[in-house]
């Protein structure tokens, strides 16, 4: 089976600084993974230049099949095609309900004509209820999003990608600020979804990775430390004194 | 659907009572139909002031709803203004010309009509030739449909370069700026076509209608106005009550995040300005034929930067907000500079409030921002809530 995403020796300078240093990485249709690191190990950078916002200097990005180069497309083109994305703050629309929001990441037409022209139908309505209370927000759809607690934000994020239908979905820290009932509820959330397409976590907390029982990548100085499971990298003496060591 | 639409938004079926008893009741104390008690001139001034509503909610959709602060709508105001002024001008100009010519021994030759109509329109500036952009000016169709084509064709051309190469908050207000700015300096001289700094005049005499009366006519216009201003509080309550304001709000508060929900930010925006350039167009082309001249001081920068105020003082974001503060702003402006308002002596100095009014618009401009940051429609909304409270 070939890879969904494909990056190929990638790397990426910021005046004078390499943030992403001749990066390789692949996934599976179908796969959970996670990506750790220490600070400035390049995670974030590395979804920027999936999701389009960084220009690499060199190397190659592709997605799907037939593979298209990543490289040439604009953000919301990049979207479009199947790549969503949770930054690590979340970001949700406040001043708008949780109906609004999840309601705008809805796979539909995203011309300004359609969107003038958009009448929520049945089958949406029933597929935003349907992804609220997968999210446990079904009581809070009509709330404004500003007024979620720090953890429902995280989830209604999770749900705008989920609404996204993408293939392959970029999760930064979906665990940051949650309570440990939430984390349990993130972690069932991200392995079911994995179960039908691709999912990149980049976190922190290494019993959240524990939990997600999935093979992990280690990125140190902007390239892969170590690959395989979380104990398999853990056991590696190098990962040991970059990461976790200290 | 229209149904569903008012019955969800009761405040829009508000707004147009509202304006619809203002400008009955102005006909009823008018000159023309009713009592008298209202002189041509108040009604006049009221429906400049529509128009000047129906600009202020095409800056509101612009900045209140997509944050675009642009600085330059008033360009597309006055060239609105222009292009009915062309026609204005020329027809008036045309039926003056063959009337003076009847008693002659032959009669004229169409040259012979367009060489007076030339030397008529442009001896001013020094000119006799009709210029070419004045080619369609003998046709009313035509120039409405140029009133529409002109500035939104300009909107685009300038929304797309500039949108696409991402130039975003104060940036793309200078560059607004400097558009508007370059369009009056064009238009100041003598040889653009437009007759210069003197502009375009007489507008107020409406070709065929000779024989009407101001106080007529300014009824009429003004119920143009308050029509025009309806529909186009109506169109943009729906434009943005739906999944496309929640795009556009969106834009307006996080541009990079509904990038990677898979939007073209870069659509909306040009979509949204220049429309909304449209809208303003379509209000100059109302308001300047009651003002009676539009000349290229009204597209000046400022007046630009003084919409942007009127928007901040009634509140963005609400368009009813945008009327009140366009309302309120104007009026008062007229007042204060229009001699009426007394001077206050203080002894040692007399405020004179033709000079004095700017220092006050700016104090309250400063003042809304600090302490009202949603201007007045914001605190007409906090004290609604605490009644319900």
């Amino acid at each position: 089976m070939s890879a969904l995403l494909e990056v190929l020796g990638v790397s990426v300078t910021f005046d004078g600084f390499r943030a992403i240093n001749d990066l390789s990485f692949s996934i599976q249709p179908a796969e959970l993974r996670a990506i750790i690191g220490p600070n400035g190990a390049g995670k974030t950078t590395f979804m920027d230049i999936v999701t389009g916002k960084t220009r690499p200097d060199n190397g190659r990005v592709q997605f799907g099949t037939p593979p298209v180069d990543l490289l040439r497309l604009r953000e919301s083109d990049i979207a479009k095609i199947g790549i969503g994305r949770k930054f690590q703050r979340p970001t949700v629309f406040e001043a708008q309900t949780v109906f609004d929001n999840l309601s705008m990441a809805l796979k539909n037409e995203r011309s300004p004509f359609a969107a003038l022209g958009y009448k929520a139908g049945r089958t949406d309505i029933e597929r935003i209820e349907e992804i609220a209370s997968e999210i446990g927000l079904a009581e809070q759809l009509h709330r404004l999003s500003g007024e979620l607690s720090h953890g429902q934000k995280q989830w209604l994020e999770i749900g705008m990608l989920l609404a996204q239908d993408p293939q392959l979905l970029l999760v930064d820290e979906p665990a940051a600020g949650m309570t440990l009932g939430e984390r349990e509820h993130t972690t069932d959330l991200l392995v079911r979804t994995a179960k039908t397409r691709a999912v990149i976590v980049v976190e922190h907390d290494m019993e959240f990775v524990r939990r997600l029982d999935c093979p992990v990548t280690v990125l140190h100085e902007g390239s892969v430390l170590a690959e395989g499971s979380l104990d398999h990298v853990t056991a590696n003496p190098e990962v040991i004194e970059v990461y976790l060591g200290r | 659907m229209k149904n569903t639409f008012l019955a969800r938004h009761p405040s829009v079926i508000v707004f147009i009572l509202i304006l619809a008893v203002i400008t009955l009741l102005a006909t009823v104390f008018s000159e023309a139909y009713g009592t008298g008690l209202l002189p041509t001139n108040y009604v006049k001034i009221l429906g400049k002031t529509l128009c000047l509503c129906l600009i202020a909610i095409a800056m509101d959709l612009v900045w209140g709803y997509c944050g675009i602060l642009s600085l330059g709508h008033f360009a597309f105001f006055g060239l609105g203004g222009y292009m009915i002024g062309m026609w204005l001008m020329y027809a008036r100009t045309e039926d003056i010309v063959i009337a003076s010519m009847t008693n002659a021994a032959l009669p004229p030759t169409p040259d012979e009509v367009r060489d007076a109509i030339g030397t008529q329109i442009f001896g001013v500036v020094g000119g006799s030739d009709v210029p070419l952009v004045w080619t369609f000016a003998h046709s009313l169709p035509i120039q409405l449909a140029l009133v529409v084509l002109v500035p939104g064709l300009l909107a685009l051309v300038f929304g797309w370069l500039a949108f696409r190469s991402r130039v975003t908050g104060v940036y793309l207000s200078i560059l607004t700026q400097a558009m508007t700015l370059a369009l009056s300096l064009y238009l100041f001289q003598n040889d653009s076509g437009l007759r210069g700094n003197n502009g375009l005049s007489g507008l107020q005499n409406i070709p065929g209608l000779t024989d009407m009366p101001q106080s007529v006519l300014s009824i009429w216009f003004m119920w143009g106005s308050a029509l025009a201003l309806g529909v186009g509080y109506v169109f943009a309550a729906w434009m943005v009550s739906g999944k496309f304001g929640n795009v556009v709000k969106a834009i307006r508060d996080d541009e990079a995040r509904i990038r990677f929900l898979g939007y073209s930010v870069e659509a909306y925006k040009l979509f949204i300005f220049t429309i909304t350039a449209v809208i303003a167009a379509i209000a100059g082309a109302i308001y300047y034929p009651q003002a009676g001249i539009v000349n290229p001081a009204e597209i000046a920068p400022i007046a630009s930067i003084y919409l942007a105020v009127w928007v901040a003082i009634g509140g963005r974001g609400r368009l009813y907000g945008a009327v009140i503060g366009a309302a309120l702003v104007s009026l008062l402006s007229s007042w204060f500079t229009g001699g009426q308002a007394p001077d206050v002596p203080l002894g040692f100095y007399t405020i004179k409030w033709v000079d004095w009014w700017q220092v006050l618009l700016g104090l309250s401009f400063v003042l809304v921002t600090l302490f009202a940051p949603r201007g007045i429609a914001g605190m007409f909304d906090r004290l609604v809530r605490k009644d319900a409270a």
